[in-house]
């Protein structure tokens, strides 16, 4: 019931400081699209521009619950926000939930390899997860590109379809882009270190040591143990993964949500802007509800806390 | 590791030397433009060559510090403050304070760091201040978390419990024996997280273009976008601005690994 109230609270509050921070803002968003006096007064009325954030937020959440997102002002003037964000969040979940699978399990199973152990690779890990996601999705590209035009230069390959068409969907590039975001901007590393310091406390452990002395298998035990850090390791780096969308669809010209974040706040569209950080933060709000309910169920004794 | 501290050190050195110097010698990014040397390859004149216009890249690098050396300073002093008085009252106090502290970072944290970045950049317009801001309060739920879990671990703690007894004020409990003694290195690794992440975030949006630093100016992020597609230009023109983008932020991980160790030794 705890994390249900929690959800639905944070998901609240979310809206209400979006709504805050547009409020407090000088001047506002009839006055990027009319000059006549009597049309803004129109249009402040009609957007609900004299209200409160608190007002503002509750009207927002009123029309949310009935699938309303509202109306977009300059992205597709008119076009339903509903209808923009949904086939557009479909695309974009799909790299973001690659990219999690990608370094959960890269960093999962190095840290099997090197926990408790001297090992070059941590160092080389940290190495290149530093590396940013736009950077590494520009140098990705850029050789990716140089190398196929070697290669057809030398009559070894014909011209693959997405060559030169930076905005045509392919199957490599989306491949691309969740490698990229699944390891660039230190994701790679944050959950190879935090595995293995899970993976070391939990070989501490005094069932891992009977179960040792059984002469049983401990590698379930592990795993299983695992899961529940895991599950929250995974929850956080979701909202990061968020974040990291609008970067490599930007960079990679994937038609998903996080470009379209990007144009919208480009273009002052606070209304898109507004439904796609709902959005964000119910996923975010989401992910952590999955990850307290993972938690739970894996470890009994945190039913017996509550 | 130690070896791994002393990079991370030097690297930040020549980032605040580099950004000392921009600070006393002007960079006129206009009057620099000389198309005949366009392109150039590295030389004693030109060390890192020059851009497509012509102009010095190793001077364009050093100048590009001031977009982010000073916010980024100023991203880590704001943090650090809001942290500091949101974490320590939520962990002594507990009770409603501390849950309300604490839903109020939680509210923040559900929007994603980058998209509320973005939001302030729209909302506010894309100064380099404004990108501080905004990162300063993305950033700032991690460490009020961090340290409203160590206050609230030592609040019960015999060193505190004894201090009480002997009549300290709370005031100096709280903010020499929990707070300096020993939240101290806590806070220095975030701040120094935070750093490294408004570089990030500083030299992405210059990068992406329409929001961050605009050209003429530069940034280590739009040096990289201009040069990106030019055809038998100087690699270094790229490679320059890449690499010191890479070794700075390494730089800060391995001194936060460092400052972890020196913290649990």
């Amino acid at each position: 019931m705890r994390p249900c109230v929690s959800f639905f609270a944070t998901l609240v509050g979310a809206i209400f400081l979006a709504q805050l921070l547009l409020w407090l803002a000088p001047g506002d968003a009839a006055d990027i699209v009319a000059n006549d006096p009597k049309l803004r007064e129109a249009l402040v009325q009609e957007w609900g521009l004299d209200q409160s954030p608190l007002q503002r937020t509750l009207i927002f959440l009123g029309h949310a619950i009935q699938g309303d997102l509202g109306t977009s002002l300059t992205y597709r003037p008119g076009a339903s926000v509903t209808g923009l964000v949904l086939p557009a969040s479909i695309r974009s979940l799909g790299l973001l939930l690659g990219a999690l699978l990608v370094s959960l399990v890269t960093g999962v199973g190095i840290a099997f390899h090197t926990a408790g152990r001297k090992s070059w690779l941590r160092r080389m890990i940290q190495i290149g997860s530093v590396v940013p996601v736009f950077l590494l999705a520009y140098a990705s590209m850029t050789l990716l590109n140089e190398w196929t035009f070697s290669l057809m230069q030398a009559e070894v390959i014909s011209r693959p379809g997405w060559f030169a068409l930076p905005d045509q969907d392919s199957f490599l590039k989306t491949c691309l882009a969740i490698l990229v975001l699944g390891v660039g901007s230190s994701a790679l590393t944050e959950i190879h270190v935090a595995s293995e310091q899970e993976l070391q406390r939990i070989r501490r452990s005094k069932f891992i040591d009977a179960a040792r002395a059984r002469g049983a298998n401990t590698t379930p035990h592990l795993f299983w143990n695992l899961l529940g850090p895991l599950t929250t390791l995974a929850s956080n780096r979701a909202a990061f993964f968020l974040g990291g969308l609008i970067i490599i669809e930007k960079v990679l010209h994937v038609n998903g949500v996080g470009a379209m974040l990007w144009q919208a706040c480009r273009l002052r569209d606070y209304p898109l802007a507004l439904g796609i950080t709902f959005v964000a933060a119910a996923l975010v709000c989401a992910a952590r509800l999955a990850g307290d309910i993972v938690r739970v169920t894996v470890d009994p004794r945190l039913r017996a806390q509550r | 590791m130690r070896r791994g501290v002393l990079l991370g050190g030097l690297l930040l050195s020549l980032v605040l030397l580099a950004w000392a110097v921009s600070l006393l010698v002007a960079y006129d990014a206009v009057s620099d433009v000389d198309i005949s040397r366009a392109s150039a390859l590295p030389s004693l004149g030109h060390l890192l060559g020059t851009d497509h216009l012509g102009r010095d890249v190793s001077w364009r690098l050093i100048t590009a510090t001031l977009s982010f050396v000073g916010p980024g300073l100023v991203a880590c002093i704001l943090a650090a403050l809001l942290s500091i008085c949101a974490g320590a009252l939520a962990g002594w106090y507990g009770g409603w304070i501390g849950e309300g502290f604490r839903y109020l970072f939680t509210v923040i944290s559900a929007i994603p760091r980058f998209v509320l970045v973005l939001l302030v950049c729209s909302i506010y317009g894309s100064t380099v201040w404004n990108i501080a801001l905004a990162s300063a309060l993305a950033y700032s739920p991690k460490m009020v978390e961090s340290i409203y879990n160590r206050i609230a671990y030592f609040r019960v703690a015999e060193f505190v419990l004894a201090a009480e007894a002997h009549g300290v004020h709370p005031r100096r409990i709280l903010s020499y024996h929990l707070v300096w003694v020993n939240c101290r290195y806590l806070i220095f690794r975030h701040m120094l997280t935070l750093f490294s992440y408004f570089l990030l975030v500083e030299t992405t949006l210059s990068f992406i273009g329409g929001f961050g630093v605009v050209e003429p100016q530069p940034s280590w992020g739009n040096m990289i976008a201009f040069e990106w597609g030019v055809r038998d230009g100087n690699p270094w023109a790229t490679f320059a601005p890449a690499i010191a983008i890479w070794a700075v932020i390494l730089g800060c991980a391995l001194l936060v690994e460092g400052i972890r160790e020196d913290e649990h030794a």
